[in-house]
């Protein structure tokens, strides 16, 4: 049991969330996402994946039930300790949330430099990894200039440029074409054979059923184990 | 490149806030100038009159004469140690001094004037002033001795209030900046939230977000405070060219004039201005992160 939660990379115990007064959007989730693993999230519109996600990235408490990330239990952790755990994660956000006064080189480069990294350690990294996702030659571009496909790219570059330890997407693939999507696959696979936990919400069932790898399916706000598997 | 101050994007709506603070400098150091002016000419008032005395000898009373009670109180005087000179005014030098009130028509030549005394301590020198009354009152019984600490006093009350009023002027603009400031930064997280909050959940430390938004507000009051200060700077120049010219700018009080040397205090005014919106924008936005989980 002690080795089994060291390895845990996320835990939910219980979990139920609520916004304000309103009816419970997750019921009792309980799973474990462990180090190394990669998962795809899936359910209908409404069914809450975005919500588990936000428990995941820290951007909401759970109202009720047990969180714990990196082996720390959320409820219990200091606040100050915070900023380093969330800098563990890259999250693509369904919306993208580029910043839009900073071209794409600035958006991509933005975690490596929240990390306290130095300008010139990084700027190899982040134009290797804009030429991987297709926008070697829009470096300089701010997203609005962007197609929303180019603007996801950046997107997920930005949430991998850092190797995080916990990689999270929501629909990271929605706005791309079908060749992109397949290799932004292939880039998040890469990542997680290096180490990284893969957590990928999604609706597109052709990228499921093309990976070997475990899905979680909500239904009404609760959790059901559709598929273990291993990283493809 | 991301510039260290770019991770903010320079608001359009931030001139009124700019224009606001560069008021409330260019009041600050109105309010600033006036303080050193009146320290400084309460001070000269008061260099100018601690070293001297008056003995006033009113038309006696008793048996003695005028002069002959000036002509003793002269010599207590000149005998006392410490009293460097002294000296009688002349009939048309007291009429000098009384002509601003009552006119110098021939009428006043017949008004029984007090003679007066002036007589200059030297410098360093202790007096017994009250001792030297009374042997002036044994000898001369008409004579009052006058070390103006009274008029001194009032002076330096004076000086007292308008400097003290120019410090209470000066604390509530720094208040009211403050709260423009707070106000602005609200405004500005409010604008920015969701920049704000994706830097908070990519792992930002708050000191991180906060230094984006008070380099911003520093940098916009800093400018805004000195337009303002250097406005006022001109404003107290230009009095000093119209006392130059001759011109009173305003009856009976000293000229509304800074000295060069004292041009650069005005200095204060932006740098304390740029602190303020600094310490004001970076309390608001760790308040505001507080809320955020």
């Amino acid at each position: 049991m002690h080795r089994y939660v060291l390895s845990a990379m996320v835990r939910f115990e219980n979990v139920g969330m609520r916004y304000g007064a309103g009816p419970e959007v997750l019921r009792d989730v309980t799973f474990v996402l462990e180090a190394g693993s990669f998962t795809f999230l899936t359910g209908l519109s409404g069914a809450g994946k975005t919500t588990l996600l936000k428990l995941i990235n820290m951007t909401e408490p759970p109202s009720r039930g047990l969180v714990t990330l990196f082996g720390q239990d959320l409820s219990i952790t200091k606040r100050a300790d915070f900023p380093a755990l969330r800098r563990r994660i890259g999250v693509v956000f369904q919306d993208f949330r580029l910043l839009s006064h900073l071209s794409a080189f600035d958006n991509v480069a933005l975690p490596l430099r929240l990390a306290g990294r130095k300008e010139n350690e990084y700027v190899q990294d982040v134009e290797e990894l804009l030429s991987w996702v297709g926008l070697g030659d829009r470096m300089q571009a701010r997203p609005a200039t962007l197609s929303g496909g180019e603007q996801q790219r950046i997107a997920i570059a930005r949430a991998v440029v850092a190797r995080p330890d916990l990689l999270i997407a929501d629909e990271p693939t929605g706005n791309v074409d079908p060749e992109i999507g397949q290799r932004l696959m292939r880039l998040f696979a890469e990542l997680n054979r290096l180490g990284t936990t893969v957590l990928i919400a999604t609706h597109d069932r052709a990228l499921i059923e093309g990976m070997r790898a475990r899905e979680m399916r909500l239904v009404d706000g609760r959790l059901v184990e559709l598929r273990t598997g291993r990283a493809a | 490149m991301i510039a260290a101050n770019a991770i903010l994007p320079r608001d359009k709506g931030a001139a009124p806030l700019d224009l606001v603070i560069g008021v409330m400098a260019f009041l600050a150091a109105l309010a600033l100038g006036a303080s050193l002016i009146a320290d400084r000419t309460a001070l000269g008032w008061r260099a100018g009159l601690s070293d001297r005395l008056t003995v006033q000898i009113v038309p006696p009373t008793h048996k003695m004469g005028l002069d002959e009670e000036v002509d003793v109180a002269l010599g207590v005087l000149r005998a006392t140690p410490g009293i460097a000179h002294a000296a009688p005014l002349t009939q048309d030098q007291t009429l000098n001094l009384v002509q601003p009130w009552i006119g110098k028509d021939a009428l006043v030549a017949d008004l029984p004037l007090p003679r007066l005394i002036d007589a200059t301590i030297t410098p360093g020198a202790e007096v017994d002033l009250a001792a030297l009354s009374r042997t002036l009152k044994q000898v001369a019984p008409d004579s009052l001795l006058d070390d103006h600490a009274r008029w001194i006093a009032r002076l330096k009350g004076l000086a007292d209030a308008i400097t003290w009023s120019a410090y209470g002027i000066l604390l509530l603009i720094a208040i009211a900046t403050a709260a423009a400031v707070s106000f602005a930064t609200r405004a500005g997280l409010q604008a920015h939230h969701e920049m704000v909050e994706l830097l908070h959940q990519m792992g930002a430390q708050s000191g991180f977000i906060a230094r984006a938004f008070e380099r911003h507000y520093f940098v916009s009051a800093l400018v805004a405070a000195s337009v303002g200060a250097v406005l006022a700077a001109a404003f107290y120049l230009g009095a000093g060219a119209l006392e130059f010219a001759g011109v009173e700018a305003v009856p009976f009080l000293p000229p509304l004039a800074l000295k060069f040397s004292e041009v650069p205090w005005l200095l204060a005014v932006p740098a304390v201005s740029g602190i303020i919106a600094l310490a004001t924008a970076r309390l608001s936005v760790l308040a505001a992160l507080r809320k955020i989980y």
